[in-house]
């Protein structure tokens, strides 16, 4: 295994791990059905890449974006959490406050819809259907990210990002506040009946995974150094939400390995089978990435039925100086 | 302590609630009867905030919550159960108790974020307060089991000892002893004689009459989303129209 493919694996696996972390504290432990996750990640990359790229005059200008601040790391990857973040405020206070669970999910899985088409659709404001292109890598100005030693870098920075956000969401769950949040997921009416408030809690954690997913995306579109709206399309939260409920809704843990099986696995061993000539001229063109939706439907759909609690289940809190 | 005046709840022009009046005097058991489809629950459901009043006012403690959210009313302490089991059925029992209790600091976001050594005095406390229920109550041993695991029974207790984390000033009890084996019908009984000697204030809806008889102060009777008679059940049986409206037999 080369360096670049195992950097390449990693830093997914790592992007991923943070994606799913986030999800899981907005659907796995607060219940919040959020289908339109993968634009938070994509206003994260999209916020990222402007905030690092030069002015749209430069390379000739043969793509055409706002912003182009060209500024210095980590502020892309800030940039990109607070976009996040920013996004979830008016989301969350059109979808969050008076819908029943059940239309919030359907309204967000539309919202993911209609922004894909928007972004699309609107050229002179983040480059449209191409998208944008030699997003700037972190830290490219003093280390060639060419090299094997910047690779090890970028593994190592997304580590670390990985880190900070297992002890965010962890802290999060296993807190008195964590518990409301489940509280909240079981049953909305009751836990307000005890002086929950249902909108804010939701708000919060809508906000909080925006962040997270955000970084995600900044993480990403540094490494892959394009972003467009074909890498961002309704499908793609689907995956993650394949993940959570593989892993094991309401674990950390659970999600970790979920992403690792799910997006990680599953883009693996597609990847594998098509570079296998036997196997990949199989059939019509794409037959291979086609049966990978097949798949992941058919996992699903086998969790919920066969093991709803997923391979890492919620752990039961059981208090010192009580009965197992 | 509670007085609602001229309460109405409509849904799309069925009049559940029609112009109910009630007081609820404190460190009283107050009992609402009536047959099924009285308007009680939902009477109960508009008093919590669970549900908007069309109309009317409701005064708790002197303050106007009329327009007061379920979860504000419950941090003055006006405190409800409910008519089906409620439990947060993927909490153990004893985290159904720690939920509830309103002054734990890791009970935000910016208190979670801190860690546990910010919030574990306050969660080591509470779970020694909810132990001591769990104990009165007999259900030490249940502690960490999962509450959607208990039984019908069992559950009722879960939520009565929820509501009481909160230190409630007023409790609304929507027919605590709905599908209850008659053992712990007995001990909720107890129960709740023991909340009132406490000074606790109860308004409950019950349809076991002989238990209302038991324990209830005064009682208001409900038909047809109105009040159409209160008093003590013995005055109660002794006006005909209440007799013929539900108390027959």
């Amino acid at each position: 295994m080369n360096t670049y493919y195992a950097a390449n694996l990693l830093i997914y696996a790592g992007i991923d791990i943070i994606a799913c972390l986030a999800l899981n504290l907005q659907f796995g432990v607060s219940g919040i059905v959020n289908f339109s996750f993968i634009v938070f990640q994509a206003v994260g990359a999209y916020a990222a890449a402007i905030l690092s790229l030069p002015p749209d005059t430069a390379n000739g200008g043969f793509q055409h974006y706002v912003g182009g601040l060209q500024l210095p790391f980590p502020v892309p990857w800030i940039g990109g959490a607070i976009a996040g973040g920013l996004l979830a405020i008016p989301v969350g206070f059109v979808v969050l406050r008076k819908l029943r669970s059940d239309y919030q999910a359907i309204a967000l899985l539309v919202l993911s819809v209609i922004a894909n088409t928007v972004i699309t659709n609107a050229d002179k404001f983040l480059g449209g259907a191409a998208g944008l292109a030699l997003v700037p890598p972190p830290l490219s100005d003093r280390i060639d990210p060419n090299t094997e030693s910047y690779q090890y870098l970028y593994i190592g920075i997304t580590a670390v990002a990985v880190v900070i956000a297992f002890a965010v969401v962890n802290r999060v769950v296993n807190s008195p506040y964590g518990r409301s949040l489940r509280a909240m997921r079981e049953r909305e009416i009751a836990a307000a009946s005890i002086g929950k408030n249902p909108v804010n809690l939701k708000m919060t954690i809508f906000i909080v995974g925006g962040v997270i997913a955000g970084l995600s995306g900044a993480i990403l579109v540094g490494f892959i150094q394009i972003w467009a709206p074909s890498v961002w399309l309704y499908p793609e939260t689907i995956i993650l939400f394949a993940a959570i409920i593989v892993g094991g809704r309401g674990n950390n843990i659970g999600a970790i390995l979920g992403a690792l099986l799910v997006p990680v696995g599953f883009e693996e061993v597609t990847r594998l089978l098509n570079s296998n000539p036997n196997i990949a001229n199989l059939g019509p063109p794409n037959l291979i990435s086609a049966l990978q939706w097949v798949a992941i439907g058919l996992l699903i759909l086998g969790f919920l039925w066969f093991r709803p609690q997923g391979v890492r289940p919620e752990p039961r809190r059981v208090f010192e100086g009580g009965p197992d | 302590m509670l007085v609602a005046t001229d309460i109405h709840r409509h849904f799309e022009g069925m009049r559940a609630v029609d112009g109910v009046s009630i007081e609820v005097a404190p460190g009283k058991i107050t009992g609402l009867i009536g047959p099924n489809g009285a308007g009680k629950s939902t009477f109960m459901a508009v008093l919590a905030g669970t549900l908007p009043a069309t109309s009317g006012t409701i005064v708790f403690e002197g303050e106007d919550i009329t327009h007061l959210p379920a979860y504000q009313r419950a941090r003055r302490r006006l405190v409800r159960t409910f008519q089906l089991p409620s439990e947060f059925a993927q909490l153990t029992v004893l985290e159904n108790l720690l939920v509830a209790a309103p002054s734990n600091r890791g009970d935000s976001l910016f208190g979670a974020l801190r860690g546990k050594r910010y919030w574990d005095a306050d969660e080591q406390r509470l779970i020694e307060e909810a132990r001591g229920l769990l104990k009165r109550f007999g259900m030490s041993g249940k502690e960490s089991d999962y509450a959607g695991t208990m039984s019908g029974g069992q559950k009722r207790l879960i939520e009565i000892m929820r509501a009481l984390m909160l230190h409630p000033r007023l409790l609304l009890l929507d027919e605590p002893m709905s599908g209850v084996h008659p053992k712990i019908v007995e001990e909720i009984q107890y129960y709740l004689q023991d909340l009132r000697a406490g000074g606790l204030t109860i308004l409950m809806v019950e349809h076991e009459l002989h238990m209302v008889e038991r324990l209830c102060d005064t009682v208001v009777v409900m038909a047809q989303g109105k009040v159409i008679g209160s008093g003590t059940m013995a005055s109660l049986r002794r006006q005909q129209e209440i007799v013929d409206a539900y108390l027959v037999g």
